[in-house]
């Protein structure tokens, strides 16, 4: 099957969430596909080694789980609300 | 001194210099990319800009790379002769540096305005985004020159910020940004952040080589980077006003019009950064585009992160060196030359006259005080004047020589440091080192000196003219 298929929605390869959207084609037809994850925010093209598209080689040390993503720390902190001036 | 009226101008002189390469082979952007412009690093110090030309699923896509990637591109960049040394380059660079202020120039329209894009903005369509580094979370634009304000003090000019700071493309018009809280817009969006309002920003890229120099370098928060671009190119610099009174510098490519989202964080990274190794995945600020404007066939130019040397460290060396040295100058005048080429002056060499014993680690510590020792410095070492700190084999022989690890080598526990440094423990925080390199004196009366050797008389005379023989030698 052409890597550049775009059929069938995969899973993110970071996070494995089905968040999975096409983000963009190469200007050539047919060259490439950019997809993008809109869990985590992991961002691939269809060209790149399986490493980098296909959730069971996505490295271990790389990958994170959707329900870790909101405790990741938060910088710069936000600060309090200041009250309005009258 | 030169000043280059926009990015094309810039390249059209590395060519004319032969210090940049067309590339027309095909490429693809994962990973030619990256891997030319990591070779591109080690060809030294005449390594040249790459231009790549036909790049896989585009018509006419340009991307260019290691622009300031050698000491030659550096020198055109100030408008030397390439073949200017380091140390030369800093003296140079530090005497531009201490004309500050230069001025302004605001003009009504740019080059980079031929093309305005205000609704379907989808950024991976206009221009080529790629991944560097294979554990990228993302693909990066790594070297814009984003421009902000500060809410509360949105007219003057001289809180007014350009900074060159790492940015996700998150989705078609997002983006995340890292502002390391030791930044001046990490300031400005904690004052937008308090009202809670967007911080409008510009993004510009493709920029003329200066101002990427300016936005680079650890100015006062009071100064602005485009009144330090203007005394380094010897010109008023010349920016456009935008709606909203951001200043956009003429000279660039493309133009992101945008806002940080108001007390909103995402997922972001991870990135390979400045020291050699992933940051890792935080919860960043986020930008929204609302719109873009360039130059028609916009020319895409991106800086490779990897171990060091690489282009970056051109970015971040005497744009570190020139401030750290013109603030700890400024207490102790004996201070001659500062060297933070390495790994963004997390490692420092400093020269100076010692007037009595323990002088040289009071100028040690004073570096650690300077609003980059704060959060960079981490081992200072601090040489002779006789010792030229770019010189790295001059300063082993001082630490060879001149240490004694007992009384010469002050640890000192818990300091701040910039949480891209994989030593911290905890992030954030470090253990920095002082090492004095410099020769006891009294009333300091360690070590069994007796006399140094002298240089011969009339080497110096001689050096020039083997290198005139040598040179023609090589014709
Ligand atoms: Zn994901």
């Amino acid at each position: 099957m052409s890597a550049i298929a775009q059929g069938a929605i995969q899973a993110c390869p970071r996070c494995r969430s089905n968040t999975v959207a096409v983000r963009a084609v190469s200007p050539l037809a047919g060259v490439w596909t950019v997809y993008g994850c809109d869990t985590c925010f992991y961002t691939w093209r269809s060209t790149e080694p399986e490493t980098n598209t296909d959730p069971d080689q996505y490295p271990a040390v790389f990958r994170l789980a959707a329900a870790d993503l909101p405790k990741l720390q938060v910088a710069p902190a936000i600060p309090p609300l200041q009250a309005k001036k009258p | 001194m030169r000043a280059y009226q926009d990015f094309r101008e810039f390249l059209s002189v590395l060519e004319q210099q032969k210090q940049l390469l067309r590339i027309t082979d095909p490429v693809k952007l994962e990973p030619d990319m990256a891997a030319a412009s990591a070779a591109a690093t080690r060809l030294g110090n005449r390594s040249p800009a790459l231009l790549f030309s036909n790049v896989a699923g585009y018509q006419n896509a340009q991307i260019v790379t290691n622009v300031h990637g050698s000491w030659a591109n550096h020198a055109l960049a100030l408008g030397m002769d390439p073949e200017t040394g380091i140390r030369d380059q800093f003296l140079e660079f530090v005497r531009r540096y201490r004309m500050f202020p230069g001025q302004l120039e605001r003009v009504t329209s740019a080059p980079w305005q031929e093309v305005v894009i205000d609704k379907d903005i989808n950024l991976f369509d206009i221009f080529p985004l790629f991944r560097w580094n294979h554990g990228d979370g993302g693909f990066f634009i790594d070297k814009p020159c984003v421009i902000s304000r500060d809410p509360d003090d949105w007219t003057n000019d001289d809180v007014e910020n350009v900074g060159v700071y790492r940015l996700q493309v998150k989705d078609r018009n997002h983006l995340g940004i890292q502002t390391v809280p030791q930044h001046d817009i990490a300031i400005q969006l904690a004052h937008a952040e308090a009202r809670g309002e967007d911080l409008p920003i510009a993004i510009a890229l493709g920029n003329e080589p200066v101002i990427t120099l300016m936005g680079a370098t650890p100015m006062l928060y009071t100064q602005l980077e485009y009144k330090m671009a203007a005394v380094m190119q010897g010109q008023p610099y010349r920016v456009v006003q935008n709606e909203k009174g951001l200043d956009i510098p003429y000279g660039s490519e493309a133009v992101l019009e945008g806002r940080i989202l108001a007390r909103k964080r995402q997922p972001e990274g991870p990135f390979g950064e400045f020291p050699g190794y992933y940051s890792g995945c935080h919860q960043y600020p986020v930008i929204e585009i609302d719109r873009v404007l360039h130059r028609k066939d916009p020319i895409y130019e991106s800086v490779y992160v990897g171990r060091p040397w690489t282009e970056l460290d051109y970015l971040q060396a005497l744009t570190t060196s020139a401030p750290i040295f013109d603030q700890v100058n400024a207490t102790f005048p004996e201070v001659q030359a500062v060297n933070a080429l390495y790994t963004h002056g997390l490692v420092l060499i400093v020269s100076t006259k010692v007037r009595y014993g323990g002088f040289a680690k009071a100028v040690g510590l004073r570096v650690l005080s300077t609003p980059h020792g704060l959060g960079y410095a981490k081992v200072i070492i601090v040489v002779d004047e006789d010792v030229d700190p770019f010189d790295l084999n001059q300063v082993m022989w001082a630490i060879s020589v001149r240490v004694n690890p007992a009384g010469d080598v002050l640890m000192l526990p818990n300091l701040a440091e910039n949480l891209l440094d994989p030593a911290c423990q905890p992030s954030g925080m470090v253990t920095k080192m002082i090492i004095d390199a410099t020769m006891p004196v009294s009333p300091d009366i360690r070590g069994d000196y007796g006399e140094i050797l002298e240089t011969p008389v009339g080497t110096d005379v001689w050096l020039q003219k083997l290198e005139a023989l040598t040179k023609e030698l090589r014709k």
